[in-house]
């Protein structure tokens, strides 16, 4: 229960962070690697929103996420402002595979910047960088605990999603300079990531802890005074998943599995 | 949210017949599949419903014929129903039975027998039948009769009802296909994913074997797929869990999807032909599901589950492109399909969306949006607790309702469960504006888990606590119970049994607005929670009758579902609802005649209008808004219910005293004396008139006796002195003292204020105005409601005519109070200032009621008080004679010169209202007037007992049928056709 003396003293933080993009690039599968460190080829589509919440260490602080998963058709898009009412961070994910994501991306962005908490840190992730890689790095970086079966039949089958085969770069249609100018442009973070492989997905958490004022958070929250009950029935789920964001984010893998 | 208030907004009451078709899950004709013009009227009939073979009760109910079906339920709704094509019925055959009786025995295309004894009248039953004839008529020559029986062979029901053994051998357990021994038959019938890639769930825990066998039993005996009957073992079975391989079936035939799939053959594969390559966002964003609608399930590993899953899927944005495609329906889809074959599911998505869940994946969702305030609201007022602690942590209830609504449960629970959850959602069928059913289970899950519901912080907790639960539906709800039946109620089975038990009767809108309504009372007054919720159904029907003026809020159906923040301001009633309210609930403020025209007898009912009852209104509406809430009646009528003798003789006098100076001036004891007049207009016998009149007498006696008296100044006139003072109309005149000293002063108004008053109101809902009596008549042997209001209206105009043409139209008044029967004698309580003169005035109006002759008898209704041994040689009187005005006039003779100078033009208002009030007895003028005493004694007796079966009629209507129509419905089983 040494998890839970941290979590209630003063240097731990609560974050709430949403993530917003459009169907299918991968929200689910980002938060997923992020929290449990898995990936599942057929992810469910969120149906409203999922709600998950992971704990990680920077520096000397607790930061505990309370991540909002949106669902991405564009129908669910009235109920966002439910879910980013009061986000200090938001991840607005998009599929380096399909350029139409990216333009949805930027449509979130400016809702947020117009509409969200002032002070939010945005995140732009193009995702599903696996698929655009060239082979040899795609090929290893299929982890064995992955269903391989269902990993099989959503590539031969889905119409959409294109199988990673030698074609590499041609996948792409969305460059990486092209996301990176605007994410520049519009102040935002911005990361390619691979929900499949675990590529710079601890990153875009370590780059928004870092960045988000975390002081300003905890004034606010010595405010509220405390949430008693808070840790009590996930503290025990949550403790052997601790992600150290110190760690370099290449090793993110190893360090997540502790 | 916008998307709410545009909906509430674009809401329109569905109409009668739309309601009609929902309960029966009949949908809407597909564009130009039918030809409006060649329609047959639609028509509803009372009917007693018995099942050949006589393996049911028989049901009293009402039958529709609603081209191109024929539709029952039983009169409670529930027990009983069915929702057959007319297609499937064979032969029609008057069944030749007691006379008098008119029934029906409808043969299927299987040969099940159903008997339907049509209880309306003669003529009524002669347009229903022909209304049948026609409507078989034109689906025999559309060839909808001949399509029956290839249709049939797609139901699975046929093959379990033509199997000796239950089930086909190449079956497994689970109901799906061994692919290893062949099957000797093609097989034809529609079947989901499941038979090849077996039926999610232990077929041993779901108890397949023993279900199916219950099933099958109860089709054998019930008919099936298109013409299933639902008598109430039904829903009992389908509450315990469907088969696996019935469940696809019973889901078509219970939202009704399968009467569009066999009134649109082959309109699935053309619809898929048709659009063919077709691509669209809704194509885009269904690509993007497919393999993600339970992934886990192996037909969706498969090519076969997931090309099955995108044609269903892009058919159905293709039928309604403007709803395309929703995620969640991919969820359903994927579900349903695991039972039903791609064209079952595609018409069952239909229904789906379209019927149950309006407006849930439509673009904007607003059915969604607007579910969730509801349910919000719902947990606030049914669970107050754990609305406010949720609303201190600041916790929203859609976080997670939202994705169990979207997806009906399924992939939120396990899935053994949701499926359940499904059976029922689609058996107790969509209820108007509380669209999904499955909010039963809503509240019902947060009363399960009230404890610890307090304890969570967040929507974090909350979330997790949910899924914790729905994880656990299949584990013991009291592991810990000492008795091993106990231990063995899953959380699941506990679910469905507080949903069902505490929660389904907020079925609709209207008794959740009524039970928040009644929460609202700041007060109950004296009254119970029940009594108040009998003052809510009558204000309820009142406003339904004269709504409220569009200025004030609207009616209690369209209430806002917000947080007490916005709550719509109260509703409040003007005075021309507030008549119809009173007419509900007070038998003076009605006016009640029964009508005996030697075929039927009935009651009519209207809603009497009379100062006194606007007088009523005002007086009630305490803080002076020109209008009443529901709050102000109970208080209202709380202020008059309760009271003895002595406080409603203070309230009626408060009631009188306009400006409230404890005073009543001459003319407001004049009006004092109308309402009186008002409130016993229908009383048998002038014994009320001749109180009013004494009453009148004795108030002006006394008040003039009261009045004080200038002292006899010194030189001043002594005559002068003695006489009362001269004074105005409008000065205060009369208090509550001296009008106490004067209604007691007389017996019938003692009795007034000390029971009867109070009894005249009754809060009981009133019975229906038709009364089936079983009379000697000439038109036919059973009255009971024709279809319409207009055909009702149209018949008893017709049956009156023709009773005054042939003498036997009678028109008696109900009494409001009906205690004295005939004038008394007064009894010795002696006027304290002049009895000679009361005397005089009652005995001439003696007299008078002596000599008045008139058509109409009637008596008391069943009043306890016992009849004074002198009614025996008194008659009662309805028509006021000449002599009986006189005595009136004497009566107002004998006022004191000093009131009657005001009180004349004012008593002869009085006067001439009481005439009007009666003027409908003119017409039984119409007898001759010279039969003797003895004959109108006779015929008082004989309305004793017409007044008692009446009452016993009024008791017995709601109880379905009596023992004898259940044996007459029996013989029908074994009558023979008519020649
Ligand atoms: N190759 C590859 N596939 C991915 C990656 N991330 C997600 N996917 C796949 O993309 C599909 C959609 O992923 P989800 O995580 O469900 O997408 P989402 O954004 O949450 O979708 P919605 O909930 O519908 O808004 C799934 O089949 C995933 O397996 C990735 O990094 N690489
Ligand atoms: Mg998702």
């Amino acid at each position: 229960m040494a998890e839970q003396a941290s979590a209630s003293n003063d240097k731990s933080v609560q974050v709430k962070l949403v993530l917003l993009g459009e169907a299918a690039v991968g929200k689910s599968s980002v938060v997923l690697r992020f929290v449990n460190n898995e990936f599942q080829a057929n992810k469910e589509p969120t149906i409203g929103a999922a709600f998950l919440t992971q704990k990680c260490r920077l520096e000397d602080r607790i930061l505990r996420y309370e991540i909002w998963d949106t669902a991405g058709q564009e129908r669910f898009h009235s109920l966002a402002p439910m879910y980013y009412r009061n986000a200090q961070a938001a991840v607005v994910v998009y599929d380096v595979t399909k350029a139409s994501s990216l333009e949805k991306a930027k449509s979130w962005v400016k809702e947020l910047q117009r509409q969200a908490n002032p002070n939010i840190v945005i995140a732009l992730a193009g995702n599903k960088v696996d698929l655009v890689q060239p082979s040899e790095s795609s090929s290893g970086g299929t982890s064995v605990d992955e269903s391989e079966d269902e990993a099989d039949d959503a590539t031969a089958t889905g119409g959409e999603a294109p199988a990673p085969s030698g074609e590499g770069e041609s996948l792409r249609q969305v460059p990486r300079e092209e996301a990176q100018a605007y994410a520049t442009e519009a102040g935002l973070l911005f990361f390619e990531t691979s929900a499949k492989t675990g590529e710079g997905i601890v990153d875009i958490f370590t780059e928004i802890a870092k960045k988000i004022p975390i002081e300003h958070i905890l004034a606010s929250a010595r405010g509220n005074a405390g949430r008693p009950g808070l840790a009590g029935n996930r503290a025990e789920g949550a403790q052997s998943q601790n992600v150290n964001l110190d760690q370099n984010a290449t090793k993110a893998k190893d360090a997540c599995n502790c | 949210m916008a998307t709410i208030s545009t909906a509430l907004r674009h809401f329109k009451e569905p109409s009668k017949e739309q309601l009609t078709h929902t309960f029966f899950s009949i949908p809407p004709a597909l564009d130009g599949t039918l030809d409006k013009s060649e329609e047959v009227e639609g028509m509803e009939i009372n009917a007693v419903l018995s099942l050949g073979e006589a393996v049911e009760d028989s049901y009293a109910g009402k039958l529709h014929i609603m081209s191109p079906f024929l539709a029952f339920a039983s009169l409670d709704r529930k027990s009983v129903r069915f929702t057959i094509p007319l297609s499937t019925i064979r032969r029609v055959e008057r069944l030749n039975a007691r006379a008098g009786i008119y029934a029906l025995s409808l043969l299927t295309w299987h040969g099940m027998k159903l008997v339907v004894q049509l209880t309306s009248l003669r003529p009524t039953a002669d347009l229903f039948c022909s209304l049948l004839k026609d409507a078989l008529k034109l689906e025999l020559q559309r060839g909808q009769m001949k399509l029956v029986k290839s249709f049939v062979k797609t139901c699975y029901s046929e093959v379990l009802v033509s199997n000796s053994s239950s089930a086909p051998e190449n079956e497994r357990e689970d109901g799906s296909l061994d692919d290893q021994i062949p099957n000797s038959e093609e097989i034809t019938y529609h079947g989901g994913l499941g038979l090849k890639f077996k039926f999610p769930g232990d077929p041993k825990k779901l108890r397949e074997t023993s279900k199916i066998k219950l099933w099958t039993t109860y089709l054998k005996t019930h008919g099936r797929n298109l013409t299933l009957l639902r008598y109430p073992q039904y829903t009992r079975l389908v509450q315990v869990g469907l088969p696996n391989r019935l469940r696809g079936e019973m889901w078509e035939v219970l939202s009704g999807s399968i009467y569009l799939r066999f009134a649109n053959p082959g309109y699935y594969e053309r619809l898929l032909e048709e659009h063919k390559g077709t691509t669209s966002t809704s194509t885009e964003d269904i690509e993007k599901d497919l393999h993600r609608s339970l992934p886990e399930y192996a037909g969706y590993q498969s090519e076969v589950g997931i090309n099955s899953l995108r044609r269903v899927l892009q058919a159905y944005s293709f039928k309604n492109p403007e709803l395309g495609y929703c995620q969640a329906m991919n969820i359903l889809a994927a579900a349903i399909l695991i039972y039903m074959s791609e064209e079952q599911a595609f018409w069952l998505l239909e229904i789906l969306c379209d019927r149950l869940l309006p407006g849930y994946y439509a673009p904007s969702m607003h059915g969604t949006m607007l579910d969730q305030r509801v349910f919000e609201s719902l947990v606030q007022r049914c669970l107050p607790m754990i609305h406010e602690h949720f609303q201190e942590v600041d916790v929203q209830l859609s976080v997670a309702s939202l994705p169990w609504f979207l997806s009906l449960y399924i992939n939120s629970m396990p899935m053994v469960f949701a499926l359940r959850i499904v059976d029922c959602f689609f058996c107790m069928g969509p209820k108007v504006l509380f669209q999904s059913h499955h909010s039963t289970l809503f509240p019902a899950i947060l009363k399960i888990n009230g404890e610890k519901l307090l304890q969570i912080q967040d929507d974090g907790g909350f979330l997790n606590l949910m899924r914790d639960y729905f994880a656990s539906l299949g584990e013991s709800a009291h592991p810990d119970s000492p008795d091993p039946r106990a231990r063995a109620i899953t959380n699941f089975q506990e679910l469905l049994l507080v949903s069902f038990r505490e929660f389904s009767i907020i079925h609709s809108i209207e008794s959740f607005a009524k039970r928040s309504a009644i929460r609202n009372l700041r007060t109950f007054g004296r009254f119970t929670k029940e009594q108040v919720g009998f003052v809510y159904d009558a204000l309820y029907k009142a406003m339904c009758l004269v709504p409220p003026p569009p200025t004030s809020a609207p009616p209690p159906t369209l209430f806002t579902t917000g947080d007490g923040s916005e709550e719509k301001p109260e509703t409040r009633i003007e005075l021309k609802t507030f008549r119809h309210l009173l007419s509900e609930v007070a038998t003076w403020a009605r006016d009640e005649k029964i009508v005996m025209n030697g075929f039927q007898q009935r009651i009519d009912r209207e809603v009497a209008e009379h100062e006194f009852i606007d007088r009523l209104f005002y007086f009630w509406d305490v803080g002076c808004r020109g209008a009443l809430s529901f709050q102000d009646i109970v208080l209202g009528l709380d202020g008059v219910m309760f009271n003895d003798l002595m406080e409603n003789i203070e309230w009626f006098f408060n009631l009188h005293d306009k400006n409230k100076d404890g005073y009543l001036t001459k003319d407001e004891v004049l009006v004092l004396s109308e309402s009186l007049l008002f409130i016993f207009r229908f009383e048998v016998g002038d014994a009320y008139l001749g109180a009013v009149s004494r009453f009148m007498t004795n108030a002006f006696e006394y008040g003039d006796a009261l009045l004080p008296r200038p002292e006899p100044k010194e030189g001043e006139d002594g005559e002068r002195a003695s006489s009362p003072p001269p004074i105005e109309s409008n000065q205060p005149y009369l208090n509550l003292a001296t009008f106490r000293m004067v209604v007691l002063a007389d017996e019938i108004l003692e009795s007034f204020f000390e029971t009867d008053l109070r009894n005249s109101f009754k809060l009981v809902p009133l019975p229906e105005m038709e009364l089936p009596i079983s009379s000697t008549g000439l038109l036919g042997d059973i009255w009971s409601s024709i279809a319409t209001d207009t055909n009702k209206k149209m018949f008893n105009m017709f049956t009156d005519e023709i009773g005054k043409t042939i003498g036997r139209h009678q028109v008696i008044h109900r009494p409001s109070i009906g205690r004295y029967t005939t004038l008394e004698e007064p009894k010795a309580r002696e006027s304290l200032l002049t009895p000679s003169m009361r005397k005089s005035a009652s005995k001439s109006s003696l007299k008078s009621s002596a000599a008045a002759s008139t058509s109409t008898v009637s008596t008391a209704v069943g009043d306890a008080a016992p009849r004074p041994a002198s009614s025996a040689s008194s008659l009662t009187v309805n028509v006021p004679s000449p002599a009986q005005l006189a005595s009136a006039k004497s009566a107002l003779g004998s006022v004191p010169e000093s009131g009657s100078l005001s009180a004349m033009p004012m008593m002869k208002a009085a006067r001439d209202a009481a005439l009007m009030e009666r003027t409908p007895f003119a017409i039984d003028n119409a007898q001759d007037g010279d039969e003797d005493e003895d004959d109108f004694f006779d015929d008082d007796e004989e309305d004793d007992q017409v007044l008692d079966e009446v009452d016993a009629f009024l008791e017995a209507h709601d109880s379905g049928l009596t023992e004898a129509d259940k044996k007459v419905a029996q013989d029908l089983l074994k009558a023979e056709p008519v020649k």
